[in-house]
């Protein structure tokens, strides 16, 4: 609080706060390793297992895909609203959003299996449908699918493929831009204000684009599952997610810093209050926002909204969304609630990892449900291929590939991440506001 | 004949700037005293922890003040809604699924309840309203609400002595050091 050393210029690493190469090697070696054998290994089950194996393998691709994107996002988020806020509390830890959000470009890379039709035929009904029209598709369309039609102009094949790729390439040159600015100030020898400026103006427009991505990447991937079902709280239900839980990755990767005796006099206690309380104020506003969207579905009663929560209220998944509902927002909410417990690090990581398996919780139950019932369904029974699915709540065994699924693309993630550390000093050393951020109190 | 008797409230001291105030608070923490106070135009960064206090108990009234919201509402649309006039809207049930619907009020009784506390709790804590603060009789303390950052120390205190008190501020390097005094009624 307020007793501890006041830090000056002095406390400061003059040349940077850098990662010991050989600390993390072991950790970098076999995330690489793991994320480059899964990869092999989820290849073939997207593109060459047979027909049993590769229809729910791309729900298990997508689930994970997904997941971690969120986590990238997030960390591109809260790098753009320090900026743009004109925030001194977190610069001792800017770094880290910058580096947590530095992992999207090679995150998205993982959804290229999801621009091939071999895949999509699984997933989108709606692509299978455009792709079978005869003659021109807009014309097929008026005359044989009504919904589709008045669709067209968002969900055509084309506009899809060139929104995802402007998903893909905006964000990323986004956040390798602003982490560049934010870099090239350790090593300068006559250090200013001009880059923080600089970064702060560009942070602005920017969080439009921001916006848009969260939004629509859950639009054209998630919600266009089922080209029947759509939630105006869609967009902001997945940054609600995504922005708690890239907070949680950032206090784990904060915790794990300090407990290699880095970070040293410009983050503690201080920091981590902050951070639990935005973990705490997403945990609410996730709340708020899922119980918005699960609200206005079930009092307006309509067919085409319901069967979203129809499908995840069958079987057994009913007790997974009653479990998301205290995991996710009762438990973390009275728990965070203690200042105590949000001021120790190794305590506020505890909270971090549970926050996290409820964020796996909660794609799980927003991609899975969908498999049973769409390669189940009558589109998909067509052919001899699809002789051996039924419809179903879920297709057994399949959740194995869900975890092979989320250990490739999660090792990968851990990989990109702990490269990204190593590359540059763990905090910007000589921005104008580090002092102010290692003095803060709240 | 009448003659006003008076009673000793304490000790005033002025401190030129916040930070002077702060490090004399400290100082005045660490010789022991409980009974006084920091007085200040604007809030000061960690001036709670310079003066040693504890945290308040105020959030646990609130949150016991919010829980009882949550419950209040809930019993109140569940009786009326579900027990006393089932009321079928849409087809939807009339139990305790009916519970989403009442989620709103039960979010909103829940905010206001906690408002409540957080006033009524606030001002029973620092315990106002009152009419009149002893410290009032002193000319120079309307300072504190322009330039003027002070501390007291209450004669109540046990610590509290007329002569090493004032020797306390003195080095803490206050200035204009008063003997402020109450009317007895």
């Amino acid at each position: 609080m307020a007793h501890h050393h006041h830090v000056t210029s002095a406390d400061i690493a003059i040349n940077g706060d850098h990662l010991d190469p050989s600390k993390v090697s072991t950790l970098k070696t076999v995330a690489l390793v793991v994320a480059v054998l899964g990869t092999l290994a989820s290849l073939y089950l997207l593109f060459w297992a047979p027909v049993k194996l590769r229809a729910p393998f791309a729900y298990s691709w997508l689930f994970a895909f997904y997941f971690f994107l969120t986590l990238s996002i997030g960390g591109c988020f809260w790098t753009l609203l320090h900026n743009v806020s004109n925030s001194s509390w977190g610069t001792s830890v800017r770094r880290v959003f910058e580096n947590v959000g530095s992992t999207y470009p090679w995150m998205f890379l993982f959804g290229l299996p999801l621009l091939c039709p071999n895949v999509q035929q699984y997933l989108y009904e709606w692509m299978n449908i455009h792709r079978g029209a005869d003659g021109i598709r807009a014309d097929w369309l008026h005359a044989h699918n009504h919904l589709l039609s008045n669709k067209f102009w968002y969900m055509n094949l084309p506009f899809w493929y060139g929104r995802v790729i402007f998903w893909g390439v905006g964000l990323s040159a986004i956040i390798i831009a602003l982490r560049k600015i934010s870099t090239a100030q350790d090593t300068d020898p006559t250090p200013g204000t001009a880059r923080l400026f600089k970064a702060r103006f560009h942070s602005t427009y920017t969080l439009v684009i921001f916006a848009l991505t969260i939004t629509f990447t859950g639009f054209d991937f998630m919600m266009a599952l089922d080209y029947r079902w759509f939630s105006t709280m869609w967009g902001v239900y997945l940054f609600a997610g995504a922005a708690l839980n890239s907070m949680a990755v950032i206090v784990l990767v904060a915790t794990w810093l300090k407990s290699m005796g880095h970070l040293k006099h410009v983050a503690g206690p201080e920091h981590f209050h902050l951070m639990g309380k935005l973990m705490l104020a997403f945990t609410v506003f996730w709340a708020y926002v899922t119980f918005s969207q699960y609200f206005l579905i079930w009092y307006s009663n309509q067919t085409e909204e319901t069967s979203y929560f129809l499908i995840r209220n069958t079987g057994n998944w009913n007790i997974a969304m009653i479990t998301l509902m205290f995991g996710h927002f009762v438990v973390p909410f009275v728990i965070l609630l203690q200042a105590w417990l949000k001021r120790n690090p190794k305590l506020l990581s505890v909270v971090a990892v549970y926050t996290l398996c409820m964020h796996v919780l909660d794609h799980y139950l927003i991609t899975i449900p969908e498999r049973g019932v769409s390669l189940g369904g009558e589109t998909m029974s067509k052919g001899p291929d699809f002789a051996g699915l039924v419809q179903q709540v879920s297709i057994p065994g399949a959740f194995w590939g869900d975890i092979l699924a989320f250990v490739t693309i999660g090792a990968a993630f851990v990989f990109f991440l702990v490269r990204a550390l190593g590359q540059h000093s763990l905090y910007p050393n000589r921005d104008p506001r580090i002092l102010e951020s290692a003095n803060v109190t709240n | 004949m009448s003659t006003t008797r008076k009673r000793v409230y304490g000790y005033l001291a002025r401190f030129k700037s916040a930070s002077a105030l702060y490090k004399a608070a400290e100082n005045v923490r660490d010789a022991g005293f409980k009974k006084w106070d920091c007085y200040s135009p604007y809030p000061i960064h960690g001036l709670d922890g310079a003066m040693g206090l504890k945290r308040s108990i105020l959030p646990w009234f609130v949150f016991f003040g919010g829980m009882t919201g949550t419950t209040t509402a809930f019993t109140l649309a569940y009786t009326t809604q579900v027990v006393i006039f089932p009321t079928v809207v849409q087809g939807k049930p009339a139990n305790i699924f009916t519970v989403p619907a009442f989620f709103p009020i039960m979010f909103e009784m829940t905010v206001l309840f906690s408002g409540f506390t957080v006033l009524f709790g606030l001002l029973a804590l620092i315990k106002l309203p009152r009419l009149n603060h002893p410290l009032f009789a002193s000319n120079q303390f309307h300072r504190s609400t322009d330039d003027g950052f002070f501390i007291a120390i209450e004669a109540r205190d046990p610590n509290f002595s007329a002569t090493a008190t004032r020797e306390l501020l003195e080095a803490a390097g206050g200035a204009d050091i008063e003997l402020v005094e109450e009317e007895d009624q």
